[in-house]
């Protein structure tokens, strides 16, 4: 009988060990699976009528996401799916775009950095696009101007050479309320910036707007 | 050899515990996450910002433009905008009862809605109103502000601003050197104040600083969680850890030995805390904010207060000594800052002119329309300086930024100086100045460290 007690206690310890590991490391993988759980690779939309409107829509969707670095893919459910995700790993598949990213689809722009049409992306489709957030400073690719800060409008953005956000709704105290991919720990949201005064932003425009 | 089987099977049961155990891990795992991850598809917008034309002049139109940003669940075009009705409800300030204006789609293409304030509310000293906005589409309704007939906004009429002409501003000349109180070198040793580490990210860190009644600074060093304390004389600082969220956050002395800390981030759609702590860091009470946006903290005569946003109110963190509920925020929102000294300050800036007027019995007491021909950035400070006023406000074209500090009294400019923006390093957006006593304060940053300066702004 002793045998066989061990065997039975051999066997329920193998469970809770095996069990343990395994949950453990699933959990462990879970920022990597994001993107591999939700996200495609679907063809964008090509679009004639753009609004700035329409792309502050697509901004608000991905309020309260998470922030990914080099990432584009997230969902509408108003939580970092993938939270703490290690801050300088562009492959840990976690919920987000990163600045330029987020800016890239919220301007519904192409791949093609010669192409200024409209495109139309997904909130799942998992693109970064071709722009860091220096070459949006520069103004680089035919659907990107630099513009004067001071005229900056909604859905304009303010580029440094580390940073891209974009002009949700000025304050009356002249500071500028930014919707922006803002790094890990803050995801993406809305707050109270000062980047149009900073001689670090210079203002960025999307071209071609319908209105 | 009798043994043999029986060590078989107990191998035999290990096995199957740990194939058990291997499918029952990942089974969860598996489940959990596809929980965690559950919506996918577009959930309703509804948003609407606006800016209140706190100051205005005689040329004013009466214009209320609301931008409303409305798009049903399950919509992926953004193009497709819902239908959205809305209503301002205004009136002279605490006279009569709202009367009612319908806002209008004035432009077929944006999404603007609109309303025109009547003559005789505009041409009052000032007048108050709120507006209530109604999606069926998107099953959703929005007051703006969230106070309503509580908490409403005010619109006053200036009659008798001083002018000030600030003219074109040239750039790197005139600057005033500070006084170097502090300084700590970027990192994590017991002298220094951290960055944020991160891609994509420039520099952040010491995002906030005050001065507290023992004329002690006090840096929030938020990457490294804590709070560095120079008392006067000393050339290191003490530690006080704090258990914040490691963001962007502004500080205020509470002057009894506490501090406020309001946090502008938070997780899964809820609103940023403003946590109090004590003089050894530990937590004393955090309350909710009630808008999604914190951008300000500063002491009041009745304690503490926040700047928050999209209303664009100050709302009290605490009432009579005791937390504020996000209700009780809500209800006592203003359009001004109350002043330890009395009165309010309401501050309105536009690319090429501010606006600033002190505010007393319901009455605007003083005012000035500063005008420059260099944009005009953030407002970092407005506030009385014995029978003088001091204006701290950015300066910029495309490759420059400097701050002014504009020394002010009823005839117009008394003095005017320039201070280096020495922002390498962001930190919260309008914690950069204070004001204690007669002398400035400025946090400040370089690629080597964060400092504050202290500036005599002369004032007899």
């Amino acid at each position: 009988m002793t045998i066989y007690r061990s065997a039975a206690a051999v066997a329920v310890l193998s469970f809770v060990a095996s069990f343990a590991l395994t949950y453990a490391g699933a959990a462990a993988a879970y920022h990597t699976r994001f993107v591999a759980d939700n996200c495609n690779y679907a063809s964008p939309t090509p679009t004639t009528f753009i609004t700035r409107d329409g792309s502050a829509t697509v901004a608000l969707r991905a309020r309260h996401e998470g922030y990914q670095w080099a990432g584009g893919c997230w969902n509408d459910n108003d939580k970092d799916d993938s939270p703490n995700d290690p801050t300088t790993n562009a492959g840990t598949g976690g919920e987000g775009g990163d600045c330029s990213g987020f800016t890239f689809k919220v301007w519904r722009e192409a791949l093609d950095t010669s192409n200024a049409g409209f495109h139309q992306w997904g909130m799942l489709r998992n693109v970064h696009g071709p722009y860091t957030a220096a070459a949006f400073k520069a103004g680089a690719g035919a659907p990107n101007i630099t513009a004067s800060k001071s005229g900056l409008i909604k859905m304009d953005a303010l580029a440094s050479d580390g940073h891209i956000g974009l002009i949700y709704a000025v304050n009356p105290d002249g500071t500028d309320q930014i919707i922006e991919a803002k790094g890990e720990a803050y995801g993406t949201s809305i707050w109270t910036r000062t980047y149009r005064g900073s001689s670090s932003y210079s203002g960025v425009r999307r071209v071609g707007w319908s209105s | 050899m009798r043994w043999l089987p029986t060590i078989h099977r107990v191998w035999a049961l290990a096995a199957v515990g740990v194939a058990a155990g291997v499918a029952a891990g990942l089974a969860i795992s598996l489940a959990t996450n596809a929980l965690a991850q559950g919506a996918s598809g577009s959930g309703a917008v509804f948003d609407v910002t606006h800016v209140p034309p706190l100051l205005t002049v005689p040329d004013a139109s009466g214009e209320l433009v609301y931008d409303v940003h409305c798009s049903a669940a399950g919509v992926d075009d953004p193009e497709a905008n819902c239908s959205v009705s809305g209503t301002v409800f205004a009136r002279r300030v605490g006279v009569g009862s709202f009367r009612e204006i319908p806002l209008e789609r004035r432009d077929p293409v944006t999404r603007q809605l609109a309303a025109t304030v009547p003559d005789e509310l505009l041409d009052s000293d000032a007048f108050e109103y709120f507006a209530v906005f109604e999606s069926a589409e998107a099953e959703a309704r929005l007051t703006v502000p969230p106070g309503a007939q509580s908490a409403p906004s005010v619109s006053r009429r200036l009659r008798n601003a001083t002018p000030v002409l600030l003219g074109r501003h040239s750039f790197g000349e005139a600057r005033r050197s500070g006084q170097r109180l502090v300084f700590a070198r970027w990192g994590d040793g017991p002298d220094a104040a951290g960055l944020e580490e991160g891609r994509n990210l420039e520099p952040v860190g010491a995002s906030a600083f005050d001065v507290d009644a023992s004329g002690a600074i006090v840096v929030l060093d938020h990457a490294n969680r804590r709070l560095l304390r120079w008392t006067k004389g000393t050339r290191a600082p003490v530690h006080v850890p704090v258990s914040i969220n490691g963001t962007i956050a502004d500080l205020a002395s509470g002057g009894d030995g506490s501090f406020y800390v309001m946090e502008t981030t938070a997780r899964n759609g809820k609103a940023p805390l403003i946590r109090r702590f004590d003089d050894h860091g530990r937590e004393l009470e955090a309350v909710e904010a009630a808008e999604q946006g914190t951008a300000q903290i500063r002491i009041g005569p009745d304690g503490p207060v926040v700047l928050q946003r999209p209303s664009h109110q100050w709302m009290p963190a605490a009432v009579a000594g005791v937390p504020a509920s996000q209700a009780a925020q809500l209800q006592r929102g203003r359009m001004g800052r109350l002043l330890r000294s009395g009165g309010e300050v309401v501050v309105l800036s536009r690319t090429n002119e501010l606006r600033v007027a002190v505010v007393a019995g319901g009455r605007s007491t003083r005012s000035w329309r500063i005008t420059s021909e260099t944009p005009l950035g953030e407002v970092q400070l407005a506030e009385p300086v014995g029978r003088r006023f001091v204006v701290v406000v950015r300066l910029y074209d495309g490759r420059s930024d400097e701050f002014a500090v504009l020394l002010l009294d009823r005839r117009g400019l008394v003095s005017r100086t320039t201070v280096d923006a020495a922002d390498w390093a962001e930190a919260a957006p309008l914690g950069r100045f204070r004001l204690v006593g007669r002398d400035l304060y400025r946090l400040g940053s370089t690629p080597a460290g964060v400092f504050v300066d202290r500036f005599d702004l002369e004032v007899r």
